[in-house]
C-alpha cells in the first residue's frame, strides 16, 4: 500500500506536468492550426536557461523563474509565431510540421552550442531535497507539491479562459472560420501570438519542473523528447479538450510510474518499456480516435507546386548524376567516397518521402527508423559467410525490404483513417519506440517455451558487412557509390514512371481533394496503405545500404532526430521532385556533417575555439534555419533553381562555355594540377555565374521565368481566380 | 423507378437542425430541381447523399439499395456521383488528367464493365466543350469552366445519379443556356439520373421536371416547375413576386 501510493504521488506529479505541457500544445494548436513539435525544445530550452541563470550565475530562484516563464518564453513563443509561423497559412500540412521541426532542430544545436554538452548540469528540486512532508505515510517534496499545484492551477485557468472570457472563446473560433471572426472584429493574428506566447511559458514551465523530478540530469535531447511525450496526452483530448488533456497527462503519469514500482527488475526491458510508453500510448489513442470527417479542402489552396519531368528527362538527368558520380571516383579519396556513400543511400531513404509526401500527400516523420528495423532483419537473417568474407545476401535485402513493408503497414493502418497531421504523429511514435525500445534492447533475453537465446540489438552496435547483389560485390568503397548512385536513380526514375502512372495520378487526386477522390469511388485507405508499404519498402531498402556504408551502428544512427533532419532537409530541397531527395539526401548525410568536422578541424588546428569553432556550431544550426524559412518557399529549392537555370537553354554558347569551363577544372583536378577544394570551388563559381552571364547576353531569354515555372514561388496567378470566387461564395452563404 | 431516393433525413450541427425530415426522390431520365435560399441545408443534404456526412436519421437509398450506413466510396460504386460547390479539383493536374483520373479510378472498382479510359475522356472533353482548355493547369481556368470539369469528371465514373451543386453559377448567359442543353442531352442520351442545385432560376424552370423547395431545412414545397413557380410560400421565402 505504501508502495502503492508513492508511487501514485509520483505518477499524479508527472502527469500534472505533461498535463501543462499538452495543454500549450492544444493551445497552439486551436488557435492557429500549427501542431508545435518544438514544444519539447522550449522546454529544454528554457530548463536550460534558468539553470544558467539559478545555477550558473547563482540568481535567486524568484527572478529566475519569473525571467524564464513570464518573460523569454512567451517572448520566444510570440516571436517564433510572428516571425515564422504566421507566413504558414495557404501551406500544406507537411510544411507546417517540417517548420516546427525545423525549429526544434535549431532549439537543439543552439542549446548544445552555447552549453556545452560534454559538461555536466543538474537542477534541484525548488527548496532543496530536504524540504518536504508527509501525507498518509508519504514523503512528498514541495516541489512536487508545486508541480501539482501548478498543473491544477493551469488546468481549470485555461478551461476558464476558454470557455468563460470573450479572448477564449474568440480563440477557439479561429480555426474553425477566421474570416468570419475577423468579418465579427476578432483579430486572430494576436490571438494566435498571444496563445503562442502562453504555450511558451507553459512549455518553460513544464521544462523547470519536470527536470529535477525526473533525476535533475540537462540533457538536450532527454529533455526535448519527454515533453515531446505530452502529444499522447493533447492526443487524449483530441486537440481540444483541455479536461481530456489533463486526464490522458494524469493516465501517462501514473501508468509510467506503476510500471517502475511492479514490473519485475529481472525483465530487462522493463526500463525501457517505461520510457516508451508515452508513445505506445499515443499509438493506442490513435487507434481508437473516431474516424475523421472528409472535408473539402477548405478556401485554402496550398501554395506548393511541382511539375512532373517527362520520361525522357527523368532518363537524362539520371545518367548525367551517375557519370558525375563516376567522374567524381576519378578524383577522391576513399573516407570522401565513404562519405558521399553515405549522403546517397540518405538520398534513397528520402526518396521514400518523395513518393509518399510529394506524391500521395502523407506524411512519415520516422523514414530512418524504417530503415533500422530492415537493417535489424537484414542483420539477423540476411547475413551469409563469417568475418571479411561476411555479406548480405539478395535474398536478405529483399526479406528487410518486405518485412520493413508489412510493418509500415501494420504503423500506419490505424492512422490511414484520420487527417496527415495523426498519421505523421503515429510515425513519431513508432520512430521514438524503435530507439527507445527496439534499438535499446542489447542485453540478451531467453525467449520462453523456445528457450532460444536472442537480442534484438546486441551489444549496442551492430556490424553490417556490405551487400553482395549477384556479381557485383560492393566490398570496395567505390563499388559501393556507384551501386547506390545508379539504386538511386532506378528508384528514383521508378517513381517518375509510377507518378505519371494511373496510380500517380490517383495519388495525386486523393493528396489534391480527399473528399472528391472519395466520391469518385476511390478507397483512400486502401490506397493510403498500399502507398505507405512502399514508401516504407524504399526507406528499408535505404535503410540497409546506409547501415552498410556505415560499416557498424549503433543507436545514435537511428535516433529520431535523424529522422526529422532528413525529413526536413528533403522538404527543404523540394518534397515533389526526386532532385530533392537527392539535395536532402546528401546534405543530411554528408553536407552539414562535412562541413561541420572540417569546421571542427580547423578549429582543432588553430589552437580550439576562436572563429572556426563558432564556424562550425554555425554549421550545425544552419539545417534549422534553412527548414525555418520554408514559410517563403514551400515548395523547396528544386523549383527555384529550375526557375532560374532554365531559360539557359535559351543561350546555348554561354551554357557550352560553362560545361567547358567545368571540364577543364574538372581535368586540372584529374591531372593532379590542382586540389579538389579547386574544384569545388571552380564549380560554385561557374554555378553562380552561368545565369549572370546568360542573362547579360540574352536578357530576353530570362524575361519567361515566371511563364516557366508558374507559382514557383506562390506569386498571385489565376489559381487566385478560383479561390477568391470561392471566398466569395462562402461569405454569401451566410444568411441574409 | 427512383434511382435516389431520401427519406425523412435529419441534420444538426451542434445544437442547430439543418436538415429536418426531408424526403425526396430522383427519377432516371429526368432532372430534379432543389432551390431555395442560401443556407437552407441544400448542400448539406448532397453531402448526406453522397457519404460525406452522416445523418442524424433517415434513409439513403441509391439504386434499389439501402446505403445509410455506407462511405463515400461505396456509395460512388453504387452509381452516385457529384459536383462541388466550392470546388474540389484535383489542382496540381491538368484538366484532361482531372478526368482521366477519374475513368481510372473507376476501372479499379467496377472491373468487369472496364472503360477505355482514353477514348472515354476525348469523348467526355469533347462532349461537355473543353476542347480547347483539355491540356492547361486546371487552377488556371475560371470558376464557370472549372465547374464544367467538376461535372465532366463525375460523368466518368457512369454514374447513375448525379448530383450538381450550382454548376453553372458563374456562366455567361449562353454558357448557361449550352449547359441546359448538356443536361438534357444526358438524361435523353443516357437515362441518367440528376439532381440539380442552382440559383439560376431559368435553368432551373428550363430543364428541371421536378422542383424540390428547401427552407431552413424543410422542404416546403415540390412539383413541376410551374406549380412552384406559383406556390405563395415558395414566392416569399425564395423567388420573390415575379
Amino acid at each position: 500500500m505504501h508502495l502503492f501510493l508513492e508511487y501514485t504521488i509520483l505518477g499524479l506529479v508527472t502527469g500534472a506536468v505533461y498535463g501543462i505541457a499538452a495543454s500549450g500544445l492544444v493551445l497552439t494548436y486551436t488557435t492557429s492550426g500549427i501542431f508545435n513539435f518544438a514544444q519539447g525544445a522550449i522546454a529544454m530550452l528554457a530548463a536550460f536557461t534558468y539553470w544558467q541563470f539559478r545555477y550558473g550565475w547563482n540568481w535567486p530562484a524568484p527572478l529566475a523563474l519569473f525571467l524564464v516563464i513570464v518573460v523569454l518564453a512567451p517572448l520566444l513563443g510570440a516571436v517564433l509565431y510572428g516571425g515564422i509561423m504566421r507566413g504558414l497559412r495557404e501551406t500544406a500540412d507537411v510544411t507546417k510540421i517540417v517548420v516546427t521541426i525545423g525549429v526544434m532542430l535549431g532549439l537543439i544545436a543552439l542549446a548544445q552550442w552555447i552549453w556545452n554538452p560534454t559538461v555536466a548540469r543538474t537542477d534541484d528540486l525548488f527548496f532543496g531535497n530536504a524540504a518536504k512532508f508527509q501525507v498518509l505515510g508519504v514523503y512528498v517534496t514541495d516541489h512536487e507539491a508545486i508541480a501539482l499545484g501548478c498543473g491544477v492551477l493551469i488546468a481549470v485557468g485555461i478551461r476558464f479562459l476558454f470557455t468563460s472570457t470573450r479572448t477564449g472563446v474568440a480563440m477557439r473560433a479561429v480555426v474553425d472560420n477566421r474570416a468570419l471572426l475577423e468579418f465579427n472584429g476578432g483579430r486572430p493574428e494576436r490571438l494566435a501570438a498571444f496563445s503562442w506566447a502562453i504555450g511558451g511559458a507553459l512549455a518553460a514551465l513544464a521544462g523547470i519542473l519536470i527536470t529535477p523530478i525526473s533525476g535533475g540530469t540537462l540533457d538536450v535531447h532527454v529533455l526535448t523528447l519527454l515533453v515531446l511525450d505530452s502529444i499522447a496526452a493533447a492526443m487524449f483530448g483530441r486537440l481540444r479538450s483541455i479536461w481530456r488533456t489533463f486526464a490522458g497527462a494524469l493516465v501517462l503519469g501514473l501508468a509510467g510510474n506503476y510500471v517502475l514500482a511492479y514490473f519485475p527488475t529481472s525483465w530487462s526491458w522493463a526500463s525501457d518499456f517505461r520510457i516508451a510508453l508515452p508513445m505506445i500510448v499515443l499509438f493506442i489513442v490513435l487507434w481508437v480516435l473516431p474516424q475523421d470527417r472528409l472535408r473539402g479542402t477548405t478556401l485554402l489552396r496550398t501554395r506548393e507546386r511541382f511539375t512532373v519531368p517527362t520520361m525522357g528527362s527523368a532518363v537524362t538527368w539520371g545518367v548525367i548524376l551517375v557519370l558525375v558520380v563516376l567522374a567524381l571516383e576519378q578524383i577522391m579519396g576513399t573516407n570522401d567516397m565513404s562519405a558521399l556513400s553515405i549522403g546517397m543511400t540518405y538520398a534513397i531513404i528520402a526518396l521514400s518521402l518523395t513518393l509518399l509526401t510529394g506524391y500521395a500527400g502523407e506524411i512519415n516523420l520516422a523514414p530512418v527508423s524504417f530503415g533500422a528495423i530492415a537493417t535489424i532483419i537484414v542483420f539477423h537473417l540476411g547475413l551469409s559467410g563469417t568475418g571479411l568474407n561476411q555479406r548480405i545476401t539478395p535474398l536478405g535485402l529483399l526479406l528487410g525490404v518486405v518485412v520493413t513493408a508489412l510493418v509500415g503497414g501494420l504503423i500506419a493502418l490505424p492512422a490511414l483513417r484520420l487527417r496527415g497531421l495523426y498519421l505523421a504523429l503515429a510515425t513519431l511514435a513508432f520512430g521514438v519506440f524503435v530507439s527507445d525500445m527496439i534499438i535499446a534492447d542489447i542485453s540478451p533475453h531467453v525467449l520462453p517455451i523456445f528457450h532460444v537465446h536472442f537480442s534484438i540489438f546486441t551489444n549496442g552496435t551492430l556490424d553490417i558487412p556490405p551487400p553482395k547483389l549477384g556479381p557485383i560485390d560492393l566490398r570496395s568503397t567505390k563499388t559501393f557509390l556507384t551501386t547506390a548512385v545508379c539504386i538511386f536513380v532506378l528508384v528514383g526514375i521508378g517513381l517518375v514512371a509510377l507518378r505519371r502512372s494511373s496510380y500517380g495520378r490517383r495519388l495525386t487526386a486523393m493528396k489534391d481533394s480527399p473528399a472528391a477522390a472519395a466520391t469518385l469511388g476511390q478507397n483512400l485507405v486502401k490506397l493510403k496503405l498500399s502507398v505507405f508499404m512502399l514508401s516504407a519498402a524504399i526507406a528499408g531498402l535505404g535503410g540497409v545500404l546506409l547501415s552498410a556504408a556505415s560499416v557498424s551502428v549503433s543507436n545514435t544512427t537511428f535516433i529520431i532526430f535523424v529522422s526529422l533532419a532528413l525529413v526536413m532537409l528533403t522538404v527543404v530541397g523540394g518534397i515533389g521532385n526526386v532532385a530533392g531527395a537527392l539535395i536532402g539526401g546528401i546534405l543530411a548525410g554528408t553536407g552539414f556533417e562535412a562541413l561541420t568536422t572540417t569546421f571542427q578541424n580547423l578549429s582543432l588546428g588553430h589552437g580550439g575555439g576562436g572563429l572556426w569553432n563558432v564556424m562550425a556550431n554555425l554549421a550545425l544550426v544552419t539545417p534549422a534555419l534553412i527548414g525555418v524559412s520554408l514559410g517563403r518557399s514551400p515548395s523547396g529549392a528544386v523549383p527555384d533553381i529550375v526557375a532560374n537555370y532554365r531559360p539557359l537553354w535559351g543561350v546555348k554558347p554561354v551554357l557550352a562555355a560553362g560545361v567547358m569551363a567545368e571540364t577543364v577544372a574538372y581535368l586540372l583536378v584529374l591531372t593532379k594540377v590542382m586540389g579538389n577544394w579547386w574544384l569545388a570551388l571552380a564549380t560554385a563559381i561557374i554555378a553562380l555565374a552561368l545565369p549572370v552571364v546568360g542573362k547579360a547576353v540574352r536578357p530576353d531569354a530570362f524575361r519567361s521565368v515566371p511563364v516557366a515555372v508558374p507559382n514557383a514561388r506562390g506569386q498571385p496567378t489565376p489559381v487566385v481566380a478560383v479561390g477568391s470566387a470561392k471566398a466569395v461564395e462562402g461569405g454569401a452563404n451566410a444568411r441574409p | 423507378m427512383p434511382v435516389l431516393e431520401v427519406s425523412r433525413i435529419s441534420m444538426a450541427f451542434g445544437g442547430v437542425h439543418v436538415l429536418s425530415e426531408v424526403s425526396l426522390s430522383v427519377t432516371a431520365g429526368g432532372v430534379t430541381g432543389l432551390i431555395g435560399p442560401n443556407g437552407a441545408g441544400k448542400t448539406t443534404l448532397f453531402n448526406v447523399v453522397s457519404g460525406l456526412l452522416e445523418p442524424r436519421s433517415g434513409q439513403v437509398m441509391i439504386d434499389g439499395h439501402d446505403v445509410t450506413g455506407a462511405g463515400p466510396a461505396a456509395r460512388a460504386r453504387r452509381g452516385v456521383a457529384r459536383t462541388y460547390q466550392r470546388l474540389e479539383l484535383f489542382t496540381s493536374l491538368s484538366v484532361r488528367d482531372n478526368i482521366r483520373v477519374a475513368g481510372e479510378i473507376r476501372n479499379t472498382w467496377e472491373r468487369r464493365g472496364r472503360i477505355d479510359v482514353a477514348t472515354e475522356t476525348d469523348r467526355t472533353i469533347e462532349m461537355v466543350g473543353l476542347g480547347d482548355v483539355a491540356e492547361r493547369e486546371v487552377s488556371t481556368l475560371p470558376t464557370a469552366r472549372a465547374r464544367v470539369v467538376e461535372v465532366a469528371r463525375a460523368l466518368m465514373i457512369q454514374p447513375k445519379v448525379l448530383l450538381l451543386d450550382e454548376p453553372a453559377s458563374g456562366q455567361t448567359e449562353e454558357e448557361t443556356a449550352a449547359f441546359g442543353q448538356l443536361l438534357r442531352k444526358l438524361v435523353d442520351e443516357r437515362g441518367l439520373a440528376i439532381c440539380l442545385v442552382e440559383h439560376d432560376v431559368n435553368l432551373v424552370m428550363g430543364s428541371c421536371e421536378l422542383i424540390y423547395v428547401l427552407d431552413y431545412g424543410e422542404i416546403i414545397a415540390s412539383g413541376p416547375p410551374e406549380q412552384v413557380r406559383r406556390d405563395p410560400t415558395v414566392v416569399n421565402a425564395y423567388l420573390g413576386a415575379p
